[in-house]
């Protein structure tokens, strides 16, 4: 199992009498490519942050790619991260005034595999299979279009070859076509490296791409209570 | 990657950052201008008589006694009979003595009467002895040896006549107009009091006085040159004089002896406690100068800090976004300390390169009005200490915002 879930449950700590989360039990297999879905506040961000570590459940099991999130220390967590996950966000998934060969090798830098040599080849053939032309290799992010952003942050992504690829709501920014094209193409590069996908969205017209579709809701009982 | 991010960083905020930068450049610029010129002040003040163990004068405080003999600032109370100064110039005790004599002036440059003994004996700096550029020292009469500063300002070199005014104004209306002195001799720059001295003999003061009573030139003089030259023009009183000792051990007792002699009241001082009297004078202003300065750095620290913390409050989406890539806490502490360190070293050159220029410009004024020979040796000894200083306070002052960005960091929502 990549994904492991038991009797977990998460408040925020500044309101802690609102429980966000609570999941009984929910597992994604390795391989899996799981749509996940739910209205505005569900708390599906909450729970991608706490499978990648950035918050901690206040009880029960979190345990992805065999790895107990709950037992380790948040140094151990951050490393966990950098070496196994990749986390595509809505927007702000690049440092903007840094160019796309940077942001990837700086996403490359915090993980375990620390010493390819041909870093930059990798890099360049990442960026070429996204179509990101060579000429816009060395501007800073913040001059290229936001499809083209969206792009790099697969590859930023991928560029440590993780086994979990989060996405939380990474097309709610572009249009019809970039969509499209940012969707062909992150299900590709899924398949080709055989990732584990969790994609969030509540755009049900992307639910085509996946052969699994929850709802947070069905996952999640603590918003059922009021 | 590291020093990569937090450059692109800084340039991504150019606008503040290079303001920062001037703000903290200025403020190192006075903090190490003024440790330099302090320190310099000090090394050059201390440095403009050595070798000399006894300053004799009329009796009077030793800062006095030494600012008039040596500096050649204010005026003696008093001055010595010729024959005190040979009964103690002639003591199995004493090496070498040099009498002074003051008063006069020359286009606000102080005329001191000697003997050629001064070239000999007097020490500048680390017991360096006088030398000439050109010429040699007086012989006649009527030659004037001019201290370099003297000659290049006013143009004169030599074989040229000048004369002499009585009394130290600028702008003197009694001239000894009837003796010119002809310059045969000029000195190499010393850094001291001795660049803007004129040096005549003994027997020239007297010469000039010869006619003179109660600092009115009698009318009609009648005495030509010819015949001053066969008068023994022995000099009645000097202004002081420099005792050079056979042996160091000495010097408390004759200091003690002329002290306390009988025939009229004598102060002798030692040159080198005397400066350091002087220097311990200037205390209060020199910790005053460094107080200020420090002050200055301060703020410039602060504005800083402020900058930096305002940038982190800008940047959250980046923070996120490294933490969640894998950076850890430490890590963002330290790239925002990275970015102050930068941001000061940066400012630090540009304060010393500042330095560099302004005193290269400015020797020459230094030199020639305050007589203050900067050496351009910038970064020796304390001023090092200076820097790294001036690095570990922006370590502590970008600890602040370091710290709201680690704290941001953990908290990350
Ligand atoms: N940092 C935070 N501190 C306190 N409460 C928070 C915080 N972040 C989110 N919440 C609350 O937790 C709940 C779940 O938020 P979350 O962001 O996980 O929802 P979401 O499903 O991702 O919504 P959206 O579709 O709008 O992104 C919301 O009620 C939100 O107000
Ligand atoms: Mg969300």
């Amino acid at each position: 199992m990549t994904i492991q879930l038991k009797d977990v449950c998460y408040s925020y700590p500044d309101t802690p009498g609102k429980r966000v989360l609570n999941i009984n039990s929910w597992a994604v297999a390795a391989g899996e490519q799981v749509f996940v879905h739910g209205p505005s506040g569900g708390g599906k961000s909450t729970l991608l942050n706490l499978l990648s570590g950035m918050l901690q459940a206040d009880t029960g099991e979190v345990s992805v790619l065999g790895q107990r999130l709950d037992k380790i220390s948040s140094r151990q967590r951050d490393r966990f991260r950098a070496d196994h996950i990749g986390y595509i966000f809505q927007q702000f998934n690049l440092i903007p005034y840094l160019d796309a060969m940077d942001n990837i090798a700086l996403a490359h830098q915090f993980a375990k595999e620390n010493l390819s040599s041909s870093l930059k080849d990798d890099i360049k053939s990442l960026l070429s299979s996204f179509h990101i032309a060579p000429s816009d290799w060395q501007k800073p992010v913040a001059n290229l279009s936001i499809g083209q952003q969206q792009r790099i942050a697969i590859a930023r992504a991928m560029i440590n070859k993780p086994e979990l690829l989060i996405a939380d709501e990474p097309t709610s920014s572009l249009d019809q076509d970039n969509r499209d094209h940012f969707m062909s193409e992150l299900m590709a590069m899924v398949a080709e490296h055989n990732t584990t996908l969790l994609f969030v969205s509540h755009d049900m017209s992307l639910a085509k791409y996946f052969n699994r579709i929850d709802a947070l809701a069905e996952i999640n009982t603590a918003g059922a209570g009021h | 990657m590291f020093f990569r991010l937090a450059a692109k960083s800084l340039l991504n905020r150019k606008g503040s950052v290079v303001l920062t930068i001037l703000a903290m450049s200025v403020s190192i610029f006075v903090l190490l201008g003024v440790e330099h010129i302090r320190t310099q002040t000090k090394e050059s003040f201390n440095s403009t008589v050595s070798g000399v163990d006894l300053i004799v004068g009329a009796r009077t405080g030793s800062l006095n006694l030494l600012l008039y003999s040596v500096f050649r600032i204010g005026s003696p109370t008093n001055n010595i009979d010729w024959e005190t100064y040979q009964a103690i110039a002639d003591n199995s005790r004493v090496a070498w003595a040099i009498p002074v004599s003051l008063g006069d002036s020359h286009k606000g440059y102080r005329v001191m009467g000697t003997s050629t003994d001064y070239f000999k004996h007097f020490s500048y700096g680390n017991k360096r002895q006088l030398d000439f550029t050109e010429g040699k020292p007086f012989s006649d009469l009527f030659d004037v040896v001019l201290g370099s500063e003297v000659a290049r300002k006013l143009g004169y070199s030599l074989g040229d006549k000048i004369v002499l005014a009585h009394g130290l104004g600028k702008t003197s209306f009694s001239l000894h107009d009837d003796r010119p002195f002809k310059i045969t001799g000029i000195l190499a720059t010393t850094g001291t009091p001795v660049d803007q001295t004129v040096h005549i003999s003994l027997q020239g003061i007297e010469a000039i006085h010869i006619d003179w009573q109660q600092g009115v030139k009698m009318p009609g003089s009648t005495i030509t040159t010819d015949q001053l030259e066969s008068l023994a023009l022995q000099p009645k009183t000097i202004t002081a004089f420099m005792l050079g000792l056979n042996s160091r051990m000495a010097t408390f007792r004759v200091q003690r002896n002329i002290n306390n002699y009988r025939k009229e009241p004598l102060s002798a001082i030692l040159p080198g406690v005397a400066l350091s009297e002087l220097w311990q004078m200037m205390g209060l202003m020199e910790n005053t100068l460094r107080l200020i300065s420090g002050l200055i750095l301060m703020a410039a620290l602060l504005g800083l800090s402020a900058m930096m913390l305002a940038s982190i409050r800008e940047r959250e989406h980046e923070i996120h976004l490294l933490r969640v890539i894998g950076a850890s806490p430490v890590f963002l502490f330290l790239i925002i300390e990275m970015e102050a360190l930068l941001i000061s070293l940066l400012s630090i050159l540009l304060a010393v390169s500042g330095l560099y220029l302004s005193l290269g410009l400015s020797s020459d004024f230094l030199a020639a009005n305050f007589s203050l020979h900067m050496g351009r040796s910038l970064l020796s000894g304390n001023k090092l200490f200076f820097v790294l200083l001036i690095i570990g306070a922006t370590i502590i002052a970008a600890a602040l915002p370091s710290f709201f960005a680690y704290k941001n960091a953990r908290l990350s929502r």
